[in-house]
């Protein structure tokens, strides 16, 4: 059967998390005839909200780095003409860390961070100015250099005091989800810097809010859009792209292929096992994909004194020992809470707190969510919010399950493929040689995370594609 | 041997940057030039050592910044691999 020509694309997107809109966007700018295909009703993947009982709660993205006038998002926005049509608020501080012996915050002038933390570490004064120094000139040959680095690596040629590394990697643990002898230097210090220095924005209205602007964007350059749409297939006919079968619609052919969603299901399940070589499968099954998390949602009344800055992230920091959390959140249960990241939302409606936790089926967190939930409310209400469990007006919390099922990230990773020095980098894979025309972004590529490292990789590989067509980019 | 090493270098960097092969000539600086950022001076230098089977020291990273430089270090290590592969 003859597909008429209005449904014949350039390029399909799999997935409307943030990379792919992003990447959509310059695609249909430079006038490439674009489909998105999103599973769930909603666009945004881990960036989206939704309500309840009057509450409006970010599910799991709280709030975005790199807007800063040489930041990636800003520059994403400002390409494509977005930047005045949402008022970007910053907090500051946008985040404290509450350790053992001493408070640090990370300030909208990064000056002031640093002299929190050499108040905090006063023989390390030095020490940190050109930790913090080196980060923000982010050279890019000597970043290039910390390839093979973990971020215990990297900390190790700039600090000497062991809580002051724990103290800097405690933040990366919650963003990245792996202790510095784990996590890739690279990975650290990009999170660090897009997170930490420049983080701390949220757009007026909701999370919800980032991809609803570029879903409108994209529909004005002449892209299209489908939600609850699942991809059953990626079409191929000898080792090039052809299209996609939509579960509902059929086949879509398409001369590009980008896949903003989990990698192992898209080579797997919409490629096939048979398409690829041995070699490849091998590098797929040997990959870890990265921890994945438990999010509390509490709606507040207005009568709860003793709420923390709305906005600023709050890490409460139970003790200096990052592996040891790590190793608990991977055997996460009622009993081993320690940790936790805290903060209200700058509707001052609602708390959210987010631990780091591993995959575990829907019967395990229909039995223990409850649990959990309660344990985590008790630990809050004793060192951050004094009185809490008075003031909660609705409660509910996100499991890992619960991640995987509204965005089907394998185990419910929080952050792609666990961010090793070993899964880094890997150009392989979000632009697989062995498939002409299939390419992958978003946080499975193996490059970034968070909402900077996805908009990097939907900007770049748009920008790629377009070179290889020799589309000219317009600005 | 060494206008294959070019060669196959060149493909990398294209395959990589997006730039077509034959606007990545030998004295084209990777970031003034050709748009590459640490991430791709990573996946390049990742790229080279999967398709050479040589291992780049990290402090060699920073110094590949033109195609020639690459074509050289890659020739060198590919000397050194080939010595020892002779006495062992």
């Amino acid at each position: 059967m003859l597909k008429a020509d209005k449904d014949i694309y350039d390029a399909v997107i799999i997935g409307a998390g943030l990379s792919g809109l992003v990447c959509g966007c310059y695609l249909a700018k430079a006038g490439m005839k674009v489909l998105i295909a999103e599973q769930h009703y909603k666009p945004g993947g881990y960036c989206t909200s939704f309500k309840r009982h009057g509450f409006t709660f970010d599910a799991a993205a709280h709030s975005f780095g790199g807007y800063r006038e040489n930041g990636i998002v800003k520059k994403v926005f400002v390409d494509l003409g977005i930047d005045k049509r949402v008022q970007i608020n910053r907090f500051d501080p946008s985040d404290i860390i509450t350790a053992p012996d001493c408070e640090v915050s990370f300030w909208d002038d990064v000056d002031d961070t640093v002299r929190d933390f050499q108040k905090a570490f006063p023989d390390e004064s030095n020490n940190i100015r050109v930790f913090f120094n080196f980060l923000i000139e982010n050279n890019p040959q000597s970043f290039a250099r910390l390839r093979n680095w973990t971020f215990k690596n990297l900390l190790d040629e700039y600090i000497k005091n062991d809580k002051l590394k724990s103290i800097l990697s405690f933040p990366l643990l919650g963003n990245g989800g792996l202790p510095p002898s784990r996590m890739s230097a690279f990975i650290g210090a990009r999170l660090f810097i897009e997170f930490l220095l420049d983080g701390g924005y949220y757009p007026k209205g909701g999370m919800q809010e980032l991809p609803n602007i570029l879903t409108t964007r994209f529909k004005e350059l002449g892209g299209t859009l489908r939600l609850s749409s699942l991809v059953t297939k990626i079409v191929i006919d000898d080792n090039t792209v052809k299209g996609v079968v939509l579960e509902k619609e059929g086949v879509i052919p398409s001369e590009y292929v980008i896949s903003n969603c989990d990698a192992r299901q898209t080579f797997l399940k919409l490629l096939g096992r048979e398409k690829l070589s041995q070699e490849f499968l091998e590098k797929l099954s040997n990959m870890t994909p990265s921890l994945s998390m438990f999010v509390l949602y509490l709606g507040i009344d207005k009568n709860c004194k003793t709420l923390p800055k709305a906005g600023s992230n709050i890490w409460h920091m139970p003790h200096y020992d990052i592996e040891k959390m790590y190793l608990s959140a991977n055997l996460r249960n009622t009993s081993n809470v320690a940790e936790y990241m805290v903060r209200v939302s700058p509707d001052g409606q609602t708390v959210l707190a987010f631990i780091n936790a591993a995959f575990r089926d829907r019967i395990y967190w229909n039995r223990h969510k409850k649990d959990l939930l309660d344990v985590l409310i008790k630990h809050i209400e004793r060192q951050t919010i004094p009185g809490l469990s008075e003031h909660i007006q609705y409660k509910d919390a996100a499991t890992p399950y619960t991640m995987y099922r509204y965005t089907m990230n394998e185990e419910g990773a929080a952050y792609g493929w666990a961010s090793t020095p070993a899964q880094f980098a890997d150009p392989d894979l979000r632009r697989p040689s062995c498939m002409k025309g299939l390419f992958l972004t978003g946080h499975w590529a193996t490059q970034g995370m968070g909402i900077p490292g996805v908009a990097y990789l939907g900007y770049d590989m748009a920008n790629y594609i377009l070179k290889k067509k020799k589309i000219p980019v317009v600005n | 041997m060494i206008a294959n090493v070019e060669k196959e270098i060149v493909s990398i960097i294209s395959d990589v940057s997006g730039f077509d092969e034959n606007e990545i000539t030998s004295e084209k600086n990777f970031f003034k030039d050709l748009e590459v950022d640490s991430i791709k001076a990573i996946e390049i230098t990742v790229a080279i050592e999967k398709k050479f089977k040589v291992s780049v020291r990290d402090e060699d990273v920073p110094k590949i910044t033109t195609v020639k430089e690459a074509v050289e270090l890659v020739n060198n290590l590919l000397k050194q691999k080939n010595s020892v592969n002779v006495k062992s």
